[in-house]
């Protein structure tokens, strides 16, 4: 497989001496090490210093099972999904059935019941209940559309590898709750559709990453969101959102049509490895499906 | 308490510190002093505006670290969505003639690409060098702070080094209508610094705690942050990012973010003391007009009444 050797030449020379990567510079954090990790696995190459790397996200790991952010951060939040899509055997199958365990336990505040009831006493209309889950950024806080696809793709890994009545359940929650935030013009913003009844338009980078994250779901008709991704793409003023879009359309056997019409640098890690990744989709290989 | 908490302990004094430090030694006021300059577009005179602005109110910032903090929301080149690059660029011209070292810090509320999105709204063609002196603060080093007396139900919020440890943050909003808060200026502006790599995009835990108590706290962490508000021109109707562009033709400064934003909503014709986070933040003394002191242009004289959408009309001030 063809590959940008030096884009991940780039990754592994940001990587930081404690075996984490940085965003930019600076401290490591769990996302740009996680897609540091992924970018490599895509290229079928063990990462330089991988056992560092993968100790650094074992010290992520909370005491309830869900991943920090930063080790300056006690609480798990929305990166433990990203941790999750990861191969058990990488970081360990109990550590990663932990991983899992918080993951199912997260749900956005919106669909718990004393929200509900709350709503229905305020509103006169119960809002849509626990048939339309996602997952919150951080705790405690409304279902989002980013943390909810990643939340999706990590449990898919987990459900072809041992299915279950629980993960499907889980999965099909969450793609409802994607289908319930699409807005008016086919695609996905952060997941408010309409704010004071105004309607709000989408985003490139979350309307590639919907697309990913409903991979392989029939009958929905996505035409449209496809159709606006790839004018998203055109228009791309950014690598990362490039790059998800292209991943979506992947997902959905959509070949990328035109090429973008702004310079599109790689200004961090993730921003790199995710272009690799979408690189390395269009050779048939999606880490994400994969 | 906590080895985390103890981290704060020794980069809390800094920004708490705050203007304190920074003002000429000069007797103390009793009222709020907010100047309001025009301005009428954003042209090369806008960088001598600026050094007006500072010499003016007196600012005491020679061997300190200011951070500028502008409001960065969208990929919209050409729109008034973001501050103007011009007028950011003007301030951090002034400081640095002034003696200060200036970095510029933003931590976007619902787009990832924080750097593409400067590059986008032109920071990087206005400002030399600005890559190297911008620090996205979604992704910044971050600590734990506790808030001494919550408004709201937040308790403590990681926050990042990069305010943290700053001598002087400078918020400099644009001055745009707000379709949940009314009015987005210097204070709303401080979402910005809770950081999207802890909390998300958006920032929803401040959302859940309620949003006019979350700017009444973020205030009190930071309550003598300069104000630079780009009213040159504004938002309004369905702000702060749908809305439609509006000339003010105006900066509004000082070193109290309420009486700032108080005149802000007063020059857009806005009733302040129906502004929830202005009441929690500074009571109904803290926006006062009595209690203002008032320097250039009296905001009456260039008040400019913004389009509110139907559901904030009752935000409507009638002049006086």
């Amino acid at each position: 497989m063809e590959f940008d050797r030096a884009a991940l030449e780039n990754i592994q020379a940001a990587q930081n001496p404690d075996g984490g990567w940085p965003y930019r510079r600076g401290g490591s954090w769990t996302e740009p090490t996680v897609y540091a990790l992924l970018a490599h696995q895509a290229a079928r190459q063990k990462a330089p210093r991988s056992g560092a790397a993968l100790a650094w996200l074992g010290a992520a790991q909370q005491p309830d099972g869900g991943c920090a952010p930063r080790p300056s951060v006690d609480q798990s939040t929305w990166v433990t999904a990203l941790a999750a899509l990861l191969p058990p055997e990488t970081i360990g199958a109990q550590r990663h059935a932990r991983i899992t365990e918080w993951l199912l336990r997260q749900s956005g505040q919106e669909s718990s019941l004393i929200f509900r009831l709350g709503a229905l006493l305020r509103d006169g209309k119960l809002p849509a209940g626990p048939d339309q889950t996602g997952w919150p950024w951080f705790p405690g806080t409304a279902a989002w559309v980013t943390p909810t696809c990643l939340g999706i793709l990590a449990l898919k890994k987990c459900y072809w590898r041992r299915p279950s009545t629980q993960l499907r359940e889980r999965i099909d929650q969450a793609q409802a709750f994607l289908l319930s935030r699409r807005c008016a013009d086919g695609g996905w913003n952060h997941g408010s559709v309409r704010a004071l009844g105004y309607d709000v338009g989408s985003y490139p980078e979350t309307t590639g990453q919907a697309l990913l994250a409903l991979a392989g779901l029939y009958p929905v008709k996505l035409e449209r969101s496809i159709a606006l991704a790839q004018r998203f793409l055109r228009e791309q003023r950014s690598s990362g959102g490039a790059a998800w879009l292209r991943l979506g359309l992947l997902a959905h056997q959509q070949t990328p049509a035109a090429a973008p019409l702004f310079p599109m640098p790689c200004r961090t890690v993730p921003d790199t490895a995710l272009t690799l990744l979408a690189e390395a989709a269009e050779q048939g290989y999606n880490v994400f499906l994969g | 308490m906590t080895r985390r908490d103890f981290l704060i302990g020794s980069l809390a004094p800094a920004a708490a510190l705050g203007l304190a430090g920074c003002r000429q030694a000069a007797a103390p006021r009793s009222r709020a002093r907010v100047q309001v300059t025009r301005a009428a577009g954003y042209g090369q005179d806008i960088y001598d505006t600026m050094r007006r602005v500072l010499a003016s109110h007196q600012l005491n910032v020679r061997g300190r670290r200011v951070v500028l903090k502008p409001n960065l929301v969208e990929f919209e080149p050409g729109s008034v969505i973001n501050t103007h690059p011009m007028v950011v660029h003007a301030a951090l011209e002034a400081f640095r003639e002034l003696g200060a070292t200036v970095a510029i810090a933003e931590g976007p509320g619902h787009r990832r690409g924080t750097l593409d999105l400067a590059d986008a709204a032109g920071y990087f063609q206005t400002i030399p060098g600005f890559e190297d002196i911008f620090t996205d603060l979604n992704l910044d080093e971050v600590s734990r702070v506790r808030l001494a007396r919550p408004v709201s139900q937040l308790r403590s919020l990681y926050l990042p080094h990069t305010v943290l440890a700053g001598d002087l943050l400078v918020s400099m909003p644009k001055m745009k209508t707000h379709h949940w808060a009314g009015a987005t200026l210097s204070m709303k502006n401080l979402f910005g610094i809770v950081p999207g790599g802890v909390y998300g995009w958006p920032k929803n835990v401040l959302h859940w705690a309620g949003i006019p108590q979350s700017i009444a706290d973020l205030h009190s962490l930071f309550p003598n942050h300069f104000a630079i508000v780009d009213g040159i021109v504004g938002m309004e109707g369905n702000g702060p990012i749908q809305g439609r562009p509006k000339a003010a033709g105006v900066l509004v400064s000082g070193d109290d973010a309420v009486a700032v934003d108080a005149t802000c909503c007063r020059i857009m014709q806005i009733e302040p003391s129906r502004i929830q986070y202005l009441t929690l933040a500074g009571g109904l003394d803290g926006i006062s007009e009595k209690n203002i002191e008032q320097i250039g242009e009296k905001p009456d004289s260039v008040a400019t009444p913004f389009e509110l959408i139907m559901e904030l009309r009752d935000l409507r001030r009638e002049k006086a």
